[in-house]
């Protein structure tokens, strides 16, 4: 598309998208790239953000990625379900995947043909058994309660989601013990009442 | 029924992406068996998805939008299920797995190393040097030695169920034994049991000096 072209779509009175969720699922409905757009330029700024907090990266490897992230995100959105997920987890999974696929080359483990997403995919899940009404059920206050969680707390969890740092790692960076970092996780995951089955055994 | 799962500082070094690979394979299996963790585990992404969608966005190159248009035209949309394909169960063992982790499974029969009579291993080679993913089978009504375990070493049950001092594992329940932990596992009398094991291998080793094995705890000599 040359940029005439792109100008005049930018140019066609759209709605401002509040739900990104529904414009991405009308985008995988209708091939819709006008909305494809709108989405590029919410997400990709930060997707990029995202890929360079992981360190490793320079300017244009972290261009490269948004770039391979946002294809996928147009090629599978045909695949997307706002049942199962919102746009942004949706997205953040996507972008999650290729920084995993691309550190593991660089740091030239053997791929063997598997990527991240064979490792993280749950498509073999019979969901016969899962309830519709648990897919549905999303948990609208985590954004709310991520703001108001101590400053300790959503530190940790914006390294780890943010940075990719495992609990080892932000233990040795903040230089504190890897039991304190694990406390402020279970801390903050128990604030957000993110539902664990773990969480309910006696330990 | 799953009683065991996977601590909350596992699932959210899973869901941001820093666990490795085989660690990985071992939770998402858990995850074919259990609702609760498969519910966390949305909640975590979701989370991801929220600190993703605060981040401080950084400016992308003009033409980027261009670029990933003119990709767009030359690929077509994936398919639903891509991985369909992928499955090659050739055995009856293979076959009763899920199908989550028949997919990691060498082509060809499986290769069960003898470690005990009534315990054999076959390794699945995933392509990462941190840590050694294996299928443990215990005959029915069979004792694994006591042993010891020199790294972490995390269990999946896949069929069958075994016990050991602590108690009884069905199918899906995810253990974790820390260095030190001393066990004695043996499958129930009437069916054999099939795991998957994840050991952490902090040490690099090669060639024939690869012994590693979770269950018998020896050491590399």
């Amino acid at each position: 598309m040359k940029n005439s072209q792109l100008n005049r779509l930018c140019e066609t009175p759209m709605p401002e998208v509040q739900d990104w969720t529904a414009c991405l699922k009308t985008i995988g409905d209708y091939q819709d790239k006008a909305r494809f757009s709108l989405l590029f330029e919410h997400f990709s700024p930060r997707v990029k953000a995202f890929l360079i907090k992981g360190g490793h990266l320079n300017e244009e490897k972290a261009e490269e990625l948004v770039q391979e992230t946002m294809i996928k995100v147009w090629r599978r959105s045909s695949t997307f379900s706002p049942a199962q997920a919102s746009a942004s987890t949706w997205i953040y999974t996507i972008a999650r995947n290729t920084r995993i696929d691309c550190f593991r080359k660089q740091s030239r483990e053997n791929l063997e043909s598997l990527s991240a997403d064979d490792i993280y995919d749950s498509s073999y899940e019979d969901d016969s058994h899962y309830s519709s009404l648990v897919q549905i059920r999303r948990n609208d206050h985590i954004d709310q309660q991520l703001k108001e969680l101590p400053q300790e707390q959503s530190e940790v969890l914006r390294m780890m989601y943010l940075q990719g740092m495992s609990g080892q790692q932000i233990s040795d960076s903040l230089g504190l013990p890897l039991g304190t970092v694990k406390s402020r996780i279970r801390l903050a995951i128990a604030k957000l009442k993110i539902g664990f089955a773990s969480t309910y055994k006696p330990d | 029924m799953v009683t065991r799962h996977p601590d909350t500082d596992l699932l959210v070094e899973y869901t941001s992406g820093s666990l490795s690979l085989a660690p990985s394979i071992s939770v998402t299996t858990h995850l074919q068996f259990c609702e609760n963790c498969s519910n966390a585990v949305d909640s975590l992404n979701q989370l991801g998805g929220d600190i993703l969608e605060a981040a401080e966005a950084v400016p992308v190159c003009e033409d980027l939008f261009e670029k990933i248009l003119l990709g767009i035209d030359e690929g077509s949309p994936e398919s639903a299920s891509p991985h369909g394909a992928k499955i090659t169960a050739v055995d009856a063992i293979s076959d009763s797995l899920p199908r989550y982790v028949q997919q990691f499974l060498p082509k060809g029969k499986l290769r069960w190393r003898f470690l005990s009579p009534s315990l054999r291993l076959a390794t699945i080679s995933v392509g990462e040097d941190r840590h050694e993913l294996a299928l443990h089978r215990i005959q029915a009504g069979g004792k694994a030695p006591e042993h010891d375990h020199n790294g972490e070493e995390i269990t999946v049950v896949l069929t069958g169920c075994f016990s050991d001092e602590d108690g009884v594992y069905q199918p899906g329940d995810f253990i974790v034994r820390e260095p030190g932990d001393v066990h004695r596992p043996f499958a129930a009398q009437n069916k054999e049991c099939i795991c998957l094991s994840v050991l952490s291998a902090p040490i690099k080793l090669t060639g024939l000096k690869r012994v590693f094995n979770p269950f018998m705890g020896f050491s590399p000599s």
